[in-house]
């Protein structure tokens, strides 16, 4: 079922600057209860605004609020291209 | 007594609410979920005391981290009469999402809407009247840092009633939580959650609420549950629609698409080159100010105390042994004032300053990768900058930490970090008679030494490090007085935790001087010193620097039998002047950073804490001692 969901690509893959469309967030995160309160929800936009360097953490803008979130997190949150 | 507790999302200004409401007895600060400590006060209500529990932030029910537990566990505790749940006006939708949650608690509920004038800025008009009727819940408008609408929370708390509405998803969502419920009520597996939020939270998979159905009848309805409402994200997305329309009912937003001053600084301050050099530049100047400025200052503290001293000296010369006592302790008081005041107080000021202003999360988030391969996090970076000052508030900036293991970790990389008592040591001993290029040789290899302890400690030690995943603030421009109340109290804290420990060891000291202990001392640790290649009667030395290591240099060489400080490389050589600094810097933490530790992290992380840096000094000066050797 949650293949259905995953189109492969991954928030860790996202560009700088570009915005995208939350698809999933995969099962086993332990931050998934924390990120939906952060407003990082299946169907939200989500903005990478900035990558901290040496494999640093991202900022998201999400709702008009900077989010942070680390790379372990970025990876499992699968995300969607703006059409 | 009434009780009330404020609960509120990190940042929500939930900690200026309870000064402004409980008389100054907590700290706020911007970082997410800085109070990790809950903190009491008491206020008047009318004639009747009523007390405030100022609860530690958490952005939902479902904990993340340690602090985050210890609210939520005290909400369904503690014999709380009133919840004033604190919102910040700025972020409103995320924020409802809270108060959704705490409604299903049905205890007194008063909404706090703060921050109206930041989300007037951002351009959000809000209609307080609306949002009280689509909530069922009295809400007050406030400003909590310029304490407007005090007074009416006040009279809203008193008359505080449990909420009207309950939150209330489509059928079909309805239909599984049910199930679920009546599972639950039948079998008796209820715990301290509210019935229907503990379902809704097995279903999202929260691992407290979960837990209990897994092996229990309850499974098979619980599966069915996740299974159709996607492991509990049609109950989230529900809530967060919910959320929406709520604002949308009662907001108007005027968009200002002008990039506003804020952007421009993060630019700059969060840029992946310029933002390290403003760093570097942030707290070089931090440190340029507190020790350029502190000295001046001490020197006249340390002038009054040697006239005290001088006095003490003439007054009782008569009596040996009170004179002995009385001067330690006078010694002890000088040395916590010479400390606290000129170097403290100002440090403390400036990084209370840097937290409320909202810039520690961005640090955090620059320096998170490299923190993160220690088992830390970005904002563990406060405890060791403060650490090249004194290692007693740096211990205490844990306090920031969310998790037991990231706090352990942190502290004991802390108390490695050359305070300036050690810094006399290296400057004065290695820089100053065999070259200052030594004296940086010895800060760099105590750098790579905390890494490389960070990193094994992160293995070791049990429990994960949960990766970052928190809101950055906006910037914001604190009150003098928060600023103020916040540093105070951090100075406050210091005094009582040091100031017994620095008298206490002065007095101790005094008196082994005056029985003339040190010989047996020294003949106790002469296999130990030998060891290490060092003469045995500076064991004594490295035995009082635990208690206070301000003393070493001074110690050093009257323990030599020398009668000035140019004179000791007659008595020892580079090679052992090299080894006695590194043991000096990693080892044993002084008492009064023993104390902080135990504080922070309890007895038993304390003990192996301080037998860790004992070994690591031991294992790292033989090291020393072996290379020069071979060199």
């Amino acid at each position: 079922m949650k293949a259905a969901y995953n189109f492969g690509m991954k928030l860790i893959d996202g560009e700088l600057g570009k915005s995208y469309i939350v698809e999933s967030i995969d099962g086993g995160c332990m931050a998934k209860d924390r990120l939906w309160k952060l407003g990082v929800i299946p169907g939200v936009i989500v903005k990478i605004k900035r990558k901290a360097p040496l494999k640093g953490p991202f900022m998201l803008e999400v709702n008009g609020v900077d989010v942070v979130v680390g790379r372990g997190i970025a990876l499992k949150i699968n995300i969607r291209e703006l059409e | 007594m009434k009780t009330v507790a404020l609960v509120g999302q990190p940042n929500c200004g939930k900690s200026t609410l309870f000064n402004q409401l409980a008389g100054y007895k907590s700290l706020s600060a911007n970082f997410p979920g800085a109070t990790v400590e809950y903190t009491k006060g008491q206020t008047y209500l009318d004639d009747e005391i009523i007390e405030v529990i100022d609860l530690p932030g958490t952005y939902s029910l479902s904990w993340y981290d340690d602090a985050e537990r210890e609210t939520v566990k005290a909400l369904f505790s503690e014999d709380i009469d009133v919840i004033v749940n604190i919102l910040d006006a700025s972020t409103l939708v995320r924020s409802i999402e809270l108060t959704i949650e705490l409604m299903s608690l049905e205890k007194p509920l008063v909404v706090a809407l703060n921050m109206m004038d930041e989300a007037l800025r951002k351009g959000i008009y809000i209609n307080v009247n609306k949002l009280e009727n689509v909530l069922g819940v009295k809400v007050v408008p406030i400003i909590a840092k310029k304490g407007k609408g005090i007074k009416d929370l006040l009279e809203a708390i008193k008359n505080a009633k449990k909420p009207l509405k309950r939150c209330v998803y489509s059928r079909e969502v309805e239909k599984y939580i049910n199930a679920v419920v009546n599972c639950i009520e039948k079998n008796n597996l209820k715990n301290e959650w509210p019935v229907k939020l503990m379902a809704i939270k097995a279903i999202e998979g929260f691992e407290a609420c979960q837990k209990p159905l897994e092996n229990s009848v309850c499974k098979k309805v619980l599966e069915q549950a996740k299974f159709a409402l996607r492991d509990g994200l049609v109950i989230v997305q529900e809530r967060h629609a919910l959320c929406m329309d709520i604002f949308e009912a009662v907001a108007k937003v005027k968009k200002k698409e002008k990039k506003s001053f804020e952007e421009k600084l993060d630019t700059v301050l969060l840029h992946p080159f310029f933002g390290y050099i403003a760093m570097i530049a942030i707290f070089f100047s931090i440190f340029y100010i507190v020790f350029h400025g502190g000295v001046p200052i001490e020197n006249f503290i340390i002038g009054i105390f040697d006239k005290i001293d001088h006095f003490i000296d003439i007054s009782l010369s008569n009596y040996k042994l009170t004179h002995a006592i009385v001067k330690g302790v006078v010694d002890g008081v000088g040395a916590a004032f010479g400390i606290a005041f000129p170097y403290l107080l100002p440090f403390l000021f400036l990084i209370s300053l840097l937290e409320d202003v909202g810039y520690l999360p961005r640090i955090g988030f620059l320096l998170d990768s490299t923190m993160h391969k220690m088992g830390l996090h970005g904002t563990s970076m406060i405890p060791f900058v403060s650490g090249y000052g004194c290692s007693v508030p740096a211990i205490m900036a844990t306090r920031i930490l969310k998790s037991r293991k990231e706090k352990i970790i942190s502290a004991f990389l802390a108390s490695l970090v050359p305070c300036s008592a050690r810094t006399t040591v290296i400057m004065g001993l290695v820089g100053y008679f065999i070259g200052y290029g030594y004296a940086i040789l010895l800060y760099v290899i105590n750098i790579v030494v905390i890494m490389i302890s960070g990193m094994i400690l992160k293995k070791l030690l049990p429990g994960i490090s949960p990766e970052m995943a928190l809101d950055i603030p906006p910037y914001r421009l604190p009150t003098f007085k928060t600023l103020m109340l916040k540093t105070w109290h951090k100075v406050k804290d210091f005094v009582f935790l040091a100031v017994p420990m620095l008298i206490g060891g002065s007095v101790v000291l005094t008196l082994i001087s005056y029985y003339h202990l040190d010989n047996t001392i020294n003949s106790i640790f002469k296999p130990f010193m030998e060891l290490l290649g060092l003469p045995s009667s500076i064991a004594v030395v490295l035995l009082f620097g635990v208690l206070k290591k301000e003393l070493t240099l001074l110690m050093l060489y009257q323990a030599l039998g020398l009668s000035s400080l140019s004179q000791i490389p007659q008595a020892l050589t580079p090679g052992q002047m090299m080894v006695f600094t590194v043991f000096v810097i990693f080892y044993i933490p002084c008492l009064a950073t023993i104390a902080a530790i135990k504080k922070e992290v309890g007895l038993k992380a304390t003990i192996y804490i301080t037998l860790g840096t004992l070994l690591l000094a031991t294992l790292l000066s033989f090291l020393t001692q072996v290379i020069i050797h071979i060199a």
